[in-house]
């Protein structure tokens, strides 16, 4: 035990001993530290205080700013004249429009219009799909993806046609001859169209065979899609291959054999490129829009956690 | 115990640069944007602010000296044509805040210029004509039998005066270039102008609001008003008030 003291006390007397150029050194590099942590606080910039209102800035509504270069903006708008030339009430009265127009927009985020009231989520998505197509509408499109997208996309330059068409109908069984057969009708129906196609007057060939007006084509002229909505898809088919005063062939429908009597036609016409070019070039851009469009949605949903509930499928 | 007083005078000094450059951010922030360019102190803080960020943003497409790029319709920002507002610091931060057809309300997007032979609403014989016209206006070479047919459709069929002016010099409400300064975005030979008149233009500049700090869009808004004003040279930056 006295041999290990004999060790151990020299070495902590040595620590412990006076000397002079420790005593400057050690607080030296304390002050330094420190101050070394001060200056690094400096360097980082104070929090900014909530009841001030900061640069660039006219005002702070529920710590929401009003940009000073929007409320010069405005008071130019409102006002027509340059903003050196506004007067200190002008000045004031645009802010509190400003302001006021900001509380009611915070109000709305309050109220959760976004998610209750359709006119705000329509205005909301528009804007981010405007800013999502704005960099790629910069670019205009070439005459040969004008023709291009024409060629591919005929069916939207193409104007509906219109008609004027009689359908009479031969109601099977119901002509004088009770127990005529489908093989008859046909027959009769078959005559019908020859004597009409001969010049026979309609009225004369309904009563003699027995046809009726189908009711269907009551309207007169009307547009190829009304005439189809009327006639239902078998009569609208035929009838779309007619030209003006022809006779159809007998159609067979659910309630009888019909004939049609072509009285007037428009058939649909398809413009040509020249002539649609206008649209075109509307329809291009708006798809490059669509586009765009889609695949932000892509994007966003490839980020996003949705989860549907049992039995939802989207 | 030299070591560390230098130490300590070097974090000193560097807290109070740091220091000097915050008040000068609030300064130039605070200050309403046309008296900005008064103050030389703040021109040449907001310069050495900006010329990174420049060289990081805006480089790309108005070229290392603010020079344009034609092929990118990108404008010349170091000279003294302005496509919209008068070239004030206001008009333009206001551009670089919210943009050019970026999406934004805010943003300038009242015209484009249309695609008058994408549309077909002129004849390839009749945009040739309204180059000519052109070409006359800004002073250049041109053939005078086709300007006088190209003046017709300039003021009749295709109303181009309805944008660009009855006398030409265009408006910086529409950003309807001036076709009488002989400064081009996008090319001012026959084939450049044939071209923005046949395909028309839809040039786009990005918002910066959000992106940048508004003390940086100041800063540069700043930098680009300096280009296209040159002063005499200012004092050295030191940040002391």
């Amino acid at each position: 035990m006295a041999t290990r003291d004999i060790h151990v006390q020299p070495r902590l007397a040595r620590v412990f001993s006076y000397r002079p150029q420790r005593s400057a050194l050690l607080p030296s590099i304390g002050i330094a530290v420190g101050l070394l942590a001060a200056g690094l606080g400096v360097f980082h910039r104070a929090p900014p205080e909530r009841n001030r209102v900061p640069p660039g800035y006219v005002a702070l509504v529920n710590q929401k700013g009003i940009l000073l270069s929007d409320l010069m903006s405005q008071s130019m708008t409102e006002l027509g004249k340059p903003f050196s030339e506004v007067t200190p009430e002008e000045r004031a009265r645009v802010l509190r429009e400003m302001i006021d127009e900001e509380l009611l927009v915070q109000r709305a985020v309050v109220l959760d219009l976004p998610e209750t009231t359709t006119e705000v989520r329509e205005a909301m998505t528009g804007g981010v799909n405007a800013q999502v197509a704005a960099p790629l509408l910069a670019e205009q499109p070439t005459d040969e993806q004008l023709r291009a997208y024409y060629d591919a996309h005929r069916s939207k330059y193409t104007a509906d046609g219109s008609m004027s068409v009689r359908d009479l109908v031969l109601h099977i069984g119901g002509y004088e001859n009770a127990d005529q057969s489908m093989a008859q009708a046909n027959i009769d129906a078959t005559e019908a169209v020859y004597q009409l196609r001969a010049g026979t007057a309609i009225d004369y060939v309904m009563e003699h065979f027995g046809l009726a007006d189908s009711g269907r084509t009551k309207n007169g002229n009307e547009p190829d899609f009304a005439a189809k909505l009327h006639l239902g898809d078998t009569l609208y088919a035929a009838a779309s291959k007619m030209a003006e005063g022809e006779v159809s062939d007998p159609v067979s429908d659910t309630d009888g054999l019909h004939v049609l009597i072509m009285e007037r036609r428009r058939p649909p016409s398809t413009a040509d490129f020249a002539s649609a070019r206008a649209a075109v070039y509307a329809d291009y851009r708006e798809d490059i829009g669509k586009a765009a469009q889609r695949e932000n949605v892509r994007i966003l949903r490839s980020q996003a956690q949705i989860i549907l509930a049992p039995g939802e499928s989207e | 115990m030299v070591g560390a007083l230098a130490l300590i005078g070097g974090a000193l000094f560097a807290a109070d640069l740091a220091a000097q450059r915050d008040r000068l951010g609030q300064r130039l922030l605070s200050a309403r944007p046309d008296q900005v360019a008064a103050d030389r102190q703040l021109v040449a803080f907001a310069i050495s602010q900006a010329r990174p960020l420049y060289s990081q943003h805006c480089a790309s497409c108005h070229g290392v000296g603010m020079q344009g790029n034609p092929a990118v319709g990108a404008p010349n920002l170091a000279d003294s044509t302005w496509l919209y507002g008068m070239g004030t610091v206001y008009d333009i931060e206001r551009t670089v805040l919210y943009g050019i057809r970026s999406g934004r309300s805010k943003a300038h997007a009242i015209a484009d210029m249309p695609a008058f032979g994408l549309t077909g609403r002129l004849s390839d014989g009749e945009i040739r004509s309204v180059v000519q016209y052109i070409l006359q206006l800004s002073g250049n070479r041109y053939d005078a039998p086709a300007a006088d047919a190209g003046r017709a459709v300039f003021y009749g069929k295709a109303n181009c005066s309805d944008c660009h002016g009855m006398d030409a010099r265009g408006d910086t409400g529409y950003g309807a270039p001036d076709l009488t300064s002989n400064v081009w975005n996008s090319g001012g030979d026959p084939q450049s102008l044939y071209r923005a008149i046949y395909s028309g233009q839809h040039r786009v500049m990005p918002a910066w609001i959000g992106t940048l700090s508004l003390e940086e869009i100041r800063a540069l808004s700043v930098y680009i008003y300096s280009a296209s004003h040159p002063t005499p040279p200012p004092p050295a930056p030191t940040y002391r008030q």
